[in-house]
């Protein structure tokens, strides 16, 4: 009985057996995670992952090599000798200098495209995406905006990055949700950005608009069909079969075949065949072809404003702009389809931007942290931001006194306190830019040989195609800018003025003219109604729903309104009409429906397009209870729909329900800033009778706004004064 | 000329708060804010290359020295409309309005401070001063405008703090001589923990001779060679450099803060003392343990003292 306690063990036997079982079970997690989650998550989501093949990416011999170098250097040395010589004397005394320099040894050694030494001393006769990049780049130095300079793995900061997900969970946006919350500032954040919500000129989301072929039967070619590409994905460096959805997860990430479809060489490469992106089919489905050439791989330099424009000169001057150079070659076979209606018509070129004339680079101004690039810190519409919280402004290079040659310099320097820059320096829009689309009655573009979105209004023009709002830097969640008069009066509401309302008698004739042609096609279209509509969104409304908009305008937007200080910014007017799940519905909207491309495009039968989007798989696990609980209840109350998120799956039996199509119930209002000119906007432009400004809708007073419509009264200082409260 | 950085060292306030002002400016304010009061009403000058603010902030304006005054009663013509005329460029000079004793009478009789300084004084002091005999570019058309902003001016008052009296007068200083901020520079290398010295002492300290005036500060700004380079003028019991700085703690402050602790460890250390106060406060530390050893000794020494005498009864 006295025997001395025996030696304890650290761990009871049961303690140990405990520990043993939860270890076990951690490692039966873990691994069904690696190995299960992934196609369980892939057959949940109805989404397909495959090895990636590329009929471009060959290995050429070493023969091969040299003649594609010496094209290469060749081609390289000819540009930048002609640039050089571009404005001397005659063509013939031009080209005389060109092949001087050409085969001078200082320029042959600065202008020789430099991966061809890389390649050649390592060996590498091949592209073959990612993998050959990341041999050298596997690691990449980047540096912080506060200077601080960081070693990171080259694959997790681009697959992390906007440019491949579409999508951020982060905080840090200036958005605001119709409920007054910033979007993701709390503790529960959803994914937000592009993939899950509609194009800019909506139609289609990422996730069912991904990749799309499409026959078109062009009447120039006698019934034969061509088949066109279509889809999100062509804009988007994912190589694979649709979105980086597995990113959406708080878990689980994309698998490794995904991350080797990235295209590193679109904006890498100066020679990129644009014609070898087009959507192919396989055996898994449809994706997107690149350029895997080994040309392409060997014209790496550094990132030219050729390399950005490739895809967003789609959304600045947009696919018809005759400068777009990407739009000049739509695919050696199914060409892409082009967007001829402009989604912002802002273009950035040498020929329409006084920035892009002068040789500003676009990482100029959005100066990238590796492969986060930002797009600054106003925001209005929701696309996800890499780095909400870098500034992308004027002021970086011009500060805040610009203007140097004027007599009125010190007044127009004046002025920035109370106009942002671009609302002098874009003067107009391309004339193709897109006021209102009817996605629900389209027509037939008969040189294309498909059926299309009809634009009932287009407008490049100031006042009609857009206009003039106080902006502090916050938007709404469905892209509408929010400010206010600095003297915070409740007479500026613009989500019950000016974007709900389109005034203009000229534009209001047009929308009118384009009801009359559509109903020749449509004989179901009132006309008067049509218009109305079109151009008063708001009476689609039941009056109870008009009075919790103002009141929810008043109660959760007003104070976001007066935040910091606002100043006038121009803003691109839009709105579409689209189907929607009026289930769903707020006092600021309804959730749209998206279209199948492909049928839409081929019968121009809307209805049956919505249909056959609906679908998808991930739009009925929309409509199920763990979506609804993961994020559409959150992303409704931005929406400003606060009871949730109804999943009622609106197809049943085939047939659409609670489905009507409408116009949406507030125009969203796009910001520009490219396309600058640099010979800005007179005084008189503005003040003066038939001035460009409307400042009673900005909220001045009516004798204030006689007083600034009056340049004789403003230059005036010896006047009456009176008093003006 | 060169008032400069102003419009980006002060704060503006907009034009629509100044109606909630209990001091309601002069009427005629109105017309000339609608565009002084534009935050960037300002250009670059094509000759200097420097920045010339036009920029009124209104409620600075307000509360500066001249904020009841009218803006014709100093600008009186040429203003008539936008653009001014040619002649309203020509300058103002201070010591138009505030030459004779005028002015300094209606201050007393509006039972105002006497002023402490004499403009006639200002100026000649001022024409002593490398700023006005310097052949340098930079110096030329200098005039009291160059420093001071008549729209913004304030007298730095008594009770001000120190940090940030010394704060805003070397900013009019480093609003030209900005260079002196490179950490590169040489000129101030013999100050050891420069930086830290210009928190705590104005340029002015090293760089007016001691006014004769009676005056506080002189307006002869000394060039560089006949500057004080010498550690003594402030690191010693007479020194008369620091203390024109000192005339601005209040009377009060040094009341409620208890004279030991201010003269000990005020903001910039008792005059003739080690100017380090982790090396003032272990030198107190060592007085108060020394007492505390003789108290205890002595203590223990009166125990002794009492347990032998009871013992021994």
């Amino acid at each position: 009985m006295n025997d001395p306690a025996p030696v304890k063990p650290l761990l009871s036997h049961l303690a140990q057996r405990r520990l043993l079982i939860i270890s076990g079970i951690l490692l039966i997690v873990f691994i069904a995670y690696r190995l299960f989650y992934p196609p369980l998550f892939d057959a949940y989501v109805g989404k397909t992952n495959a090895p990636l093949t590329y009929a471009n990416s060959q290995t050429v011999t070493p023969q091969a090599f040299e003649l594609l170098a010496r094209d290469l250097s060749h081609q390289a040395r000819y540009q930048k000798a002609a640039a050089i010589v571009a404005t001397d004397q005659d063509p013939f005394a031009r080209q005389v200098k060109i092949e001087m320099l050409m085969n001078t040894a200082s320029f042959v050694r600065d202008t020789e495209p430099t991966h061809i030494k890389y390649f050649r001393q390592a060996g590498i006769r091949r592209y073959d995406g990612p993998k050959t990049c990341l041999g050298c780049h596997a690691t990449l130095q980047v540096t912080h905006s506060d200077g601080r300079i960081e070693t990171v793995n080259t694959l997790d900061d681009i697959v992390n990055s906007v440019h491949f997900k579409f999508q951020s969970t982060s905080s840090g946006f200036s958005t605001y949700g119709y409920d007054g919350r910033a979007v993701n500032s709390g503790q529960r954040r959803i994914p937000v950005g592009k993939i899950d919500r509609a194009c800019g000129i909506p139609g289609s989301f990422t996730w069912t608009g991904w990749a799309a072929l499409v026959k078109s039967r062009p009447d120039n070619a006698q019934g034969a069909i061509e088949i066109r590409s279509e889809g999100c994905g062509q804009c988007h460096i994912g190589g694979n079969y649709q979105p980086a959805t597995e990113k959406m997860m708080p878990i689980g990430d994309v698998p490794n075949e995904a991350k080797a479809g990235l295209d590193c060489l679109i904006c890498h490469a100066a020679n990129y065949d644009m014609n070898q992106r087009y959507v192919i089919q396989d055996e898994y489905g449809l994706r997107w072809n690149q350029d895997r050439s080994l040309q392409a791989a060997l014209s790496v330099a550094p990132v030219t404003n050729d390399n950005c424009l490739r895809c967003h000169q789609h959304n600045m001057g947009g696919d018809a702009y005759i400068h777009n150079q990407a739009a000049q070659n739509l695919g050696e076979k199914h060409r892409r389809l082009l967007h001829h209606g402009a989604k912002r018509g802002n273009p950035f070129s040498p020929e329409d931007d006084r920035h892009a004339t002068a040789g500003i680079q676009c990482t100029d101004c959005h100066i990238p942290e590796g492969h986060k690039i930002p797009r600054g810190r106003l925001g209005v519409d929701l696309v996800a931001n890499d780095l909400p919280n870098k500034e992308v402004s004027c002021e970086q290079c011009h500060s805040q006194l610009p203007h140097n040659h004027s007599k009125d310099k010190a007044l127009l320097n004046g002025h920035i306190t109370r106009l942002a820059c671009e609302t002098c320096h874009i003067k107009q829009l391309e004339e193709n830019n897109v006021v209102l689309r009817d996605w629900v009655h389209p027509t037939w573009n008969a040189e294309e040989g498909v059926f299309q979105p009809t634009d009932v209004y287009r407008s490049g023009a100031v006042g009609t195609g857009f206009t003039f709002l106080w902006f502090n830097g916050n938007g709404t969640f469905l892209a509408n800018a929010l400010g206010n008069h600095p003297n915070h009066n409740l007479n500026y509401n613009p989500l019950m003025q000016q974007m709900v309302r389109i005034d203009d008698a000229g534009a209001i004739a047009a929308i009118r003219a384009k009801a009359q042609e559509l109903k020749r096609q449509y004989p179901e279209i009132d006309v008067e109604q049509y218009v109305r509509t079109a151009t008063d969104p708001l009476s689609q409304l039941s009056p109870e729903l008009l009075a919790k908009r103002q009141a929810m305008i008043e109660a959760n937007l007003r104070s976001v309104m007066n935040q910091g200080e606002s100043r006038i910014y121009p803003f691109k007017l839009f709105n579409a009409m689209m189907y929607e799940d009026m289930g769903n519905q707020g006092p600021f909207g309804a959730m749209i429906l998206p279209f199948d491309y492909a049928s839409y495009y081929e019968t121009g039968d809307p209805k049956a397009a919505v249909k056959k989007a609906l679908q998808d798989p991930i739009v009925q696990r929309m409509y199920q209870l763990p979506f609804k609980l993961y994020m559409m209840d959150e992303f409704m109350a931005y929406f400003g729909v606060m009871d949730g998120w109804q999943p009622n799956y609106p197809l049943v039996n085939g047939e659409l329900k609670r489905v009507e199509a409408h116009w949406m119930r507030q125009m969203g209002t796009l910001m520009v800033n490219h396309g600058i000119q640099g010979r800005g906007r007179e005084c008189k432009d503005c003040h003066a009778l038939n001035g460009i400004m409307n400042y009673e809708a900005l909220g001045y007073s009516p004798e204030r706004a006689a007083e600034l419509r009056d340049l004789d009264v403003l230059t005036q200082v010896e006047l009456p004064f009176v008093d003006r409260k | 000329m060169m008032l400069a950085l102003f419009l980006f060292t002060t704060p503006i306030t907009a034009v629509t708060n100044q109606a909630h002002s209990a001091m309601k400016p002069p009427e005629d304010h109105r017309a000339c804010l609608r565009c002084h009061a534009m935050k960037t009403l300002a250009y670059r000058d094509p000759l200097s290359k420097k920045i010339i603010t036009l920029v009124i902030d209104p409620s600075g304006f307000e509360h500066s020295v001249h904020g009841q005054l009218n803006c014709r009663e100093c600008h009186e013509q040429h203003y008539q409309r936008y653009p001014h005329s040619e002649r309203a460029r020509a300058p103002l000079h201070c010591v138009k309005c505030h030459e004779d004793g005028k002015k300094q009478a209606q201050h007393q009789s509006n039972h105002q401070p006497p002023r402490q300084y004499q403009f006639t004084t200002i100026e000649q002091e001022f024409k002593r001063s490398v700023h006005a005999t310097s052949d340098e570019p930079d110096a030329q058309d200098f005039n009291c405008h160059s420093c001071h902003n008549p729209h913004q001016f304030q007298r730095s008052q008594i009770g001000k703090p120190l940090a940030q009296v010394v704060r805003d007068d070397n900013a009019i200083c480093l609003s030209c001589h900005e260079q002196r901020f490179d950490s590169l520079e040489t000129t101030h290398a013999w100050l050891p923990r420069r930086d830290k010295h210009w928190q705590a002492v104005r340029c002015l300290e090293c760089h007016t001779p001691l006014s004769t005036t009676g005056q506080p500060v002189s307006h002869q700004i000394l060039a560089a060679a006949d500057s004080k380079v010498d550690c003594v003028n402030c690191h010693s019991q007479d020194a008369q450099l620091l203390t024109r700085l000192y005339q601005y703690r209040s009377q009060e402050d040094v009341a409620r803060t208890g004279f030991i602790a201010k003269a000990v460890f005020n903001d910039a250390y008792i005059i003739g003392m080690s100017r380090s106060p982790i090396i003032d406060f272990i030198g107190l530390l060592m007085i108060a343990l020394t007492a505390l050893v003789l108290i205890g000794h002595g203590w223990g020494r009166y125990r002794a003292a009492q347990q032998l005498s009871r013992g021994s009864q």
